[in-house]
């Protein structure tokens, strides 16, 4: 009997130490995305309610141009950066490992600084750094273009450039990763390695690489949904342009809630893009993880 | 195969000294033994002979070949971590291959070798299955077989045992004396266990402070001591010492006063002086219940093992005396007697532990 009435005192105190979280984690969360998934069916403003229309919102999307240009923009953007961050990641987290004490710390601290920045600051300095008058990056591209360029203002050279400011300004982390990775390799794999007469090259590709592999699956799938999710750099260096060549996804769901009070199909825009990130980072890193599996 | 012969090795980290110029030398086929305390110095040596450390001095030579400045991989040996550094992503045969497939040696050739060395080591279940999925046993032999496959002229191992447990241990001990006689290698083995060092070596090297204190056949370094912490250190239990006072010498050797007793030891060379300060060592097993003489103790404790025990005793002084008795059922605790040994089997060193003859 009092077994069982323990039992029960022993769950009322589990349930009223996660209720705090739970009650928030429903205000903040779960009941603005089940808002959100309702006001896709309706053409209700930024502000106010607005009549059921059901699916009419995902029809008129699919016949929207700029969502087009912007869901293919994403997709470059993530080829710009999802791969390449990672590999310049793990080539200097290679690097900074073979420093020692005071001068590995201070290398790390020189990688970490940018993203500790806020964005509007980072954007701020490569606006200046790629400014077209002034800029001190601009003799580097005349020298191999043979002119001056408006990077924020050219449909071809503005996406790899909110991708070189992206990766800049994000790098850090990920070398954070790939150090914690490493670091957690033991030292006598190696040994055993070059005792048994593996080449630097074998050290990396036989050992390292394998070994640090469910490391890069992480790195790959952290940074392909927040490379999806793309919004501030552009918003603040090129706001979509020019002609909309850096136009994204959630540039469009800010466009129709907050500039054209259309909430509804923000609404619905947002939950596409919402579904695309689970859809892919799940499937990725069950790719990944079966990758891994035969290594 | 080749022996390993080291001459007047040093090494340094910073102005820290670990080696302090050790020579020695390991005849080929020979199972040769560094047992030290722990920061001895005994892994560096191993370390330094496979090539994973810089010599700061000296010269290594394996067959007969220098090999002080030659990198690891070309020097003939093989390895044996503590760790076992079995690569966790590769199957146990893939492990074992590991250096010929690095070579790029011809598929067929790796396999008859790798399932040859699991022949021998009894692994040939388990060639599919990842080192996790082992026991701590099998991933030894894992890395055995790993040293075995390259076919080296010195196997070296560095502590090879020390994460198994007990009852594992001495199973694993039996298996690599076995090997041992199969294969034939010359074989170096760092432990900081005297029983492994007694059990498996052909000779042993006793190392203290990066020096060698004393080198020899086992049962050498336990009847014929160079020190008192050779002395102390190879045995179990270990060796009782008896600070003491001589109080008379003869042709034979002399007589000591210690603990409110006497001890007579044998000495062939030269005598210590009447009241010189002396350090007496006694093995358990030669100690024994005695009418007069002897020194007076109380017993405190018996370890019952079956066949013998160890009785830990304490003298007026308060010391820690442990001797061995054989068949006895007799209860000792609490009792008082004396106790005495043969003077033959009775040690004496200088109070700065070198061994007088």
């Amino acid at each position: 009997m009092s077994m069982i009435r323990n039992n029960r005192r022993h769950k009322l105190v589990a349930y009223s130490l996660i209720l705090p979280f739970v009650a928030i984690f429903a205000l903040v969360f779960a009941y603005p995305v089940i808002e959100v998934i309702r006001l896709s069916f309706t053409d209700a403003p930024l502000i106010g309610s607005g009549d059921w229309v059901g699916l009419d919102n995902y029809k008129r999307l699919l016949s929207d141009r700029l969502f087009y240009t912007s869901l293919k923009n994403n997709g470059y953007f993530v080829l710009l950066t999802v791969v390449p961050t990672t590999v310049i990641a793990l080539l200097i987290a290679l690097a900074v490992n073979r420093l020692s004490g005071r001068m590995q710390a201070l290398a790390l601290v020189l990688f970490f600084t940018p993203y500790v920045l806020p964005v509007s600051v980072v954007t701020q300095i490569w606006a200046w750094m790629l400014d077209f008058q002034f800029g001190i990056l601009q003799p580097v591209l005349e020298f191999f273009t043979g002119k001056p360029v408006p990077v924020f203002k050219n449909p071809f050279w503005v996406m790899p450039a909110v991708a070189v400011v992206t990766i800049w300004w994000t790098n850090g982390f990920n070398v954070l990763l790939f150090i914690a990775g490493l670091r957690n390799i033991p030292e006598e794999l190696y040994e055993a390695a070059k005792l048994d007469g593996a080449t630097s090259r074998q050290l990396f590709f036989r050992v390292t690489w394998p070994l640090l592999w469910p490391v890069t699956a992480l790195v790959l799938t952290l940074q392909l949904i927040l490379q999806l999710k793309i919004f501030d750099q552009v918003y603040l260096l090129s706001e979509g342009g020019p002609f909309n060549s850096s136009y994204v996804l959630l540039l469009m769901v800010y466009r129709e809630a907050f500039q054209l009070n259309n909430g509804g199909y923000a609404a619905a825009i947002s939950l596409v893009l919402f579904l695309i990130i689970v859809v892919v980072s799940v499937l990725q890193f069950q790719i990944l993880r079966i990758g891994g599996r035969d290594k | 195969m080749s022996g390993v012969k080291l001459s007047n090795i040093k090494k340094s980290f910073g102005a820290h000294d670990v080696i302090k110029d050790v020579s020695l030398e390991i005849p080929k086929g020979e199972f040769g033994v560094f047992v030290g305390p722990s920061g001895c110095g005994k892994s560096t040596l191993l370390r330094m002979i496979a090539g994973l450390e810089d010599t700061s001095g000296g010269r290594i030579e394996i067959g007969g070949r220098d090999v002080t400045a030659v990198e690891p991989a070309k020097r003939g040996v093989a390895m044996v971590f503590q760790s076992y550094a079995l690569y966790p992503h590769l199957s146990v045969a893939d492990n074992m291959g590991f250096s010929l497939s690095l070579a790029r040696a011809p598929r067929h050739e790796r396999e008859a070798k790798v399932r040859e060395a699991a022949r021998i080591l009894q692994l040939t279940d388990h060639l599919d299955k990842k080192p996790s999925a082992l026991s701590g046993g099998q991933r030894q032999r894992v890395a055995i077989g790993r040293a075995i496959v390259r076919e080296p002229e010195v196997f070296l191992f560095d502590e090879p045992l020390s994460n198994l447990d007990a009852e594992l241990r001495v199973q694993m001990r039996l298996e690599l004396s076995r090997l041992h006689k199969q294969i034939g290698a010359t074989m170096i083995y760092v432990t900081h266990d005297q029983v492994e060092a007694m059990t498996l070596a052909d000779d042993i090297f006793v190392l203290k402070g990066g020096h060698v204190m004393q080198a020899g056949r086992p049962l050498q370094l336990y009847d014929d001591p160079d020190n008192r912490f050779v002395a102390g250190f190879i045995g179990s239990p270990a060796m009782n010492f008896v600070e003491a006072v001589v109080t008379a010498t003869d042709p034979q050797g002399f007589t000591a006063e210690a603990m409110g007793g006497v001890l007579t030891a044998r000495l062939d060379g030269p005598k210590p002086a009447q009241g010189a300060d002396i350090v007496l060592g006694v093995r358990p097993e030669h100690l024994v219940p005695v009418e007069t003489g002897g020194l007076p103790v109380t017993v405190e404790v018996a370890e019952e093992l079956g066949g013998n025990s160890y009785v830990h005793a304490r003298s007026i002084t308060g010391a820690d005396i442990v001797f061995e008795r054989r068949g006895s059922r007799d209860r000792l605790e609490g009792q008082s007697l004396r106790i005495g040994a043969a003077p033959e089997h009775v040690f004496a060193f200088t109070p700065q532990g070198e061994r007088l003859r």
